[in-house]
Formats: structure tokens, C-alpha cells, sequence
């Protein structure tokens, strides 16, 4: 089927690029094999879509369909709790700054106002 | 002893000045920390006699304080104390929560209104404050010897100031101090002190949803750093 062939060669060109990166080193070789994972499974789930009730029930879920289902929605919690806690990280790296330069008027306490 | 008093404040024009002179008639130095108020709470402190901080982003209570607790200690502060701006913490009760440390027998002094007399405190906040102490309890971690779960009148020699390094910017801080504390080989006590209610503290104070924040900002800084 067409959407087979357009997903299959997509996920290929991902593959491709995703080492492409590693060699540049803009990501570490770690980091593309677990991409390569994602795209390799990726791709055996449209060139076979068996196997996701074959997993399914492998793990106890009734269809295919809805193992994937269940397992975006594990995927998505888990990504939203980790922009959750980088916001967190930004908001206390912003907080350091706000306080480094409160703290800098101490240093030079005579000069209440600067000159107009 | 030199006794540096800090006060975060956020939109308080109305009420830093009296805070301020009040801190004052116990204590050498008090530090205001304008956490970015639009109002002219930082002018109404300087003329108070204070000496003033500004963050120049609102960053909450817990960062002001912080800010205010670094100075202090930089201003050469023996013993740092933390009042609100709001004036619910009566002045008249720094000399109880300083006496513990003055004797040597404490490192850390927590005042609480339930050891003490509370103004004014209404029924939902009684029940509120009791959920917070079994919250502490059971997922923060807080000996249930602590009566006060959150307060913010509080006394802590340099050396626990420089050891008792929190970092919830907004209102969770008092939680996470009580945490530290209570976990470090510092000595602590509670005091009783007065806390005065009045409806603009109350209308600009917590409400019973905030819990839930507080809640939230303990779970994701256990996550942080």
C-alpha cells in the first residue's frame, strides 16, 4: 500500500539523518540510538501491523490499536512532566539573576540614585 | 548579637512603613526586599529607615526572602529574622523568638500562632492549616511536633541561614524550610507568637486552593537539581 511506502521511506530518511547527526556530534551517539529504535519500531509497526496484537495481548490489552493508544498517552504524561520541570529549572535560573543584581545595589549602598 | 531583620514585600505600600518601624524598635537593621511591586512599596520602606532590595521581576516570597537572607548575612547579620510585611506578625513577640537563640539553646526559632495567641483566625483557616500540618506530615516529611505549619516568623542563627539552602521561589518555601531544618542536627524550637488577622491580611493572604499549589511546587523541586 502507498501509506506503507511513504511512511516506510520517511522513517528511513529519519534513520539516515538521525546518524548524520551523531556523526556531526550534535547528538550523542546514545541519544540516536534510541531514535533509532523509535524509527526502526516505527517502521516494523506499518510494515506489520500484527505484531501490535500480537504485543497487546502479549501484555494483556485487548487490541492493538489500543496498546498504542495507551502507550502515547504514557509517552505524553511523561514528556509534559519533564517541560513541567525544565520550566521549573528556567524560572529558578531566572530567580538567581533577579537576585544576583538585587544584591549588587548592596555593594554600592551610598549611591541611592544614579544621576540623572 | 546583631540582629538583621528581613522583609520580602510585594505590593505593601500601605503597610511596609509600619512593619517597618515596628521591626525596628527591636532590632538594629531590617532589610526589605521589593520583590518588583509597580507600588511605591520600596520608597515607603527607605523612609521607614530600611534598608531596600529590589528584585526588578516579581519572583514570590520564597525568592524574596532568600535575597533578603543573603544580605543580611553579607551586612554581617549574627541572627537573621524573617517577619512579613503585611504586619500580621506582631513585633511585640521578636524578643521570644530571639531569646532561645540569645541563650544558645537553639539554632533555628519557629514562632507559631497555635502555641500562641492568633487574632482573629477564622474557622477555615484553622481547618486549612491543620490539613497543611498532616500534608507536611506524611509527604513532606515535617515531625508532627511542628504545630505551625506555616509560618513565616521565624529566627535562624548566621551559621543555620548559610546551611538552610531552599529554593521554592513562591509560597512553598515555609514547608521546605521546616523540612530542612527538622532533618539537619540544627536545634530548633517553636515559640509562641501573635499573629494578628485582620481582613487585608486575610484577602491578600492564602486561600484554601493555594494548598494544592503548594502541593504541586514540592512535587516538581523534588524533580529540580
Amino acid at each position: 500500500m502507498l501509506i506503507q511506502i511513504i511512511l516506510v521511506v520517511s522513517l528511513a530518511l529519519a534513520l539516515v539523518m538521525t546518524w548524520r547527526r551523531a556523526r556531526q556530534d550534535v547528538i550523542a551517539n546514545r541519544e540516536a540510538l534510541a531514535w533509532s529504535v523509535l524509527w526502526v519500531a516505527a517502521a516494523i509497526v506499518v510494515l506489520l501491523p500484527g505484531v501490535t496484537s500480537w504485543l497487546a495481548s502479549l501484555v494483556g490489552v485487548g487490541r492493538g490499536v489500543d496498546l498504542v493508544v495507551y502507550a502515547s498517552v504514557v509517552a505524553l504524561f511523561m514528556l509534559v512532566f519533564k517541560l513541567f520541570i525544565q520550566h521549573q529549572r528556567l524560572e529558578r535560573n531566572l530567580t538567581d539573576l533577579v537576585r544576583r543584581e538585587a544584591l549588587r545595589d548592596l555593594d554600592r549602598p551610598k549611591e541611592d540614585e544614579p544621576k540623572a | 548579637m546583631k540582629v538583621i531583620a528581613v522583609i520580602p514585600g510585594f505590593r505593601e505600600e500601605t503597610r511596609i512603613g509600619e512593619t517597618v518601624r515596628g521591626v525596628l524598635t527591636y532590632v538594629a537593621v531590617a532589610v526589605v526586599v521589593d520583590d518588583g511591586s509597580p507600588d511605591q512599596t520600596a520608597e515607603r520602606a527607605k523612609e521607614a529607615g530600611a534598608v531596600v532590595l529590589r528584585h526588578r521581576l516579581n519572583r514570590g516570597q520564597g525568592a524574596a526572602l532568600k535575597t533578603g537572607t543573603e544580605a543580611a548575612l553579607r551586612l554581617g547579620a549574627d541572627v537573621v529574622l524573617h517577619v512579613d510585611a503585611d504586619g500580621q506578625h506582631d513585633p511585640a513577640s521578636i524578643p521570644a523568638l530571639l531569646a532561645p537563640i540569645s541563650s544558645q539553646e537553639a539554632d533555628v526559632v519557629f514562632g507559631s500562632r497555635f502555641l500562641g495567641e492568633a487574632v482573629g483566625i477564622p474557622l477555615s483557616r484553622r481547618l486549612l492549616l491543620a490539613a497543611a500540618r498532616t500534608f507536611n506530615a506524611l509527604a513532606v516529611g515535617v515531625p508532627r511536633r511542628v504545630t505551625d505549619p506555616q509560618s513565616g516568623f521565624r529566627a535562624l542563627t548566621s551559621s543555620a541561614a548559610r546551611r538552610i539552602d531552599f529554593h521554592q521561589d513562591r509560597m512553598a518555601h515555609c514547608s521546605e524550610i521546616l523540612r530542612l531544618v527538622t532533618r539537619s542536627d540544627l536545634r530548633w524550637r517553636e515559640v509562641p507568637v501573635r499573629i494578628r488577622y485582620s481582613e487585608d491580611s486575610l484577602k491578600k493572604g492564602q486561600k484554601p486552593w493555594d494548598a494544592a499549589g503548594i502541593a504541586w511546587q514540592l512535587l516538581l523541586g523534588i524533580f529540580t537539581r
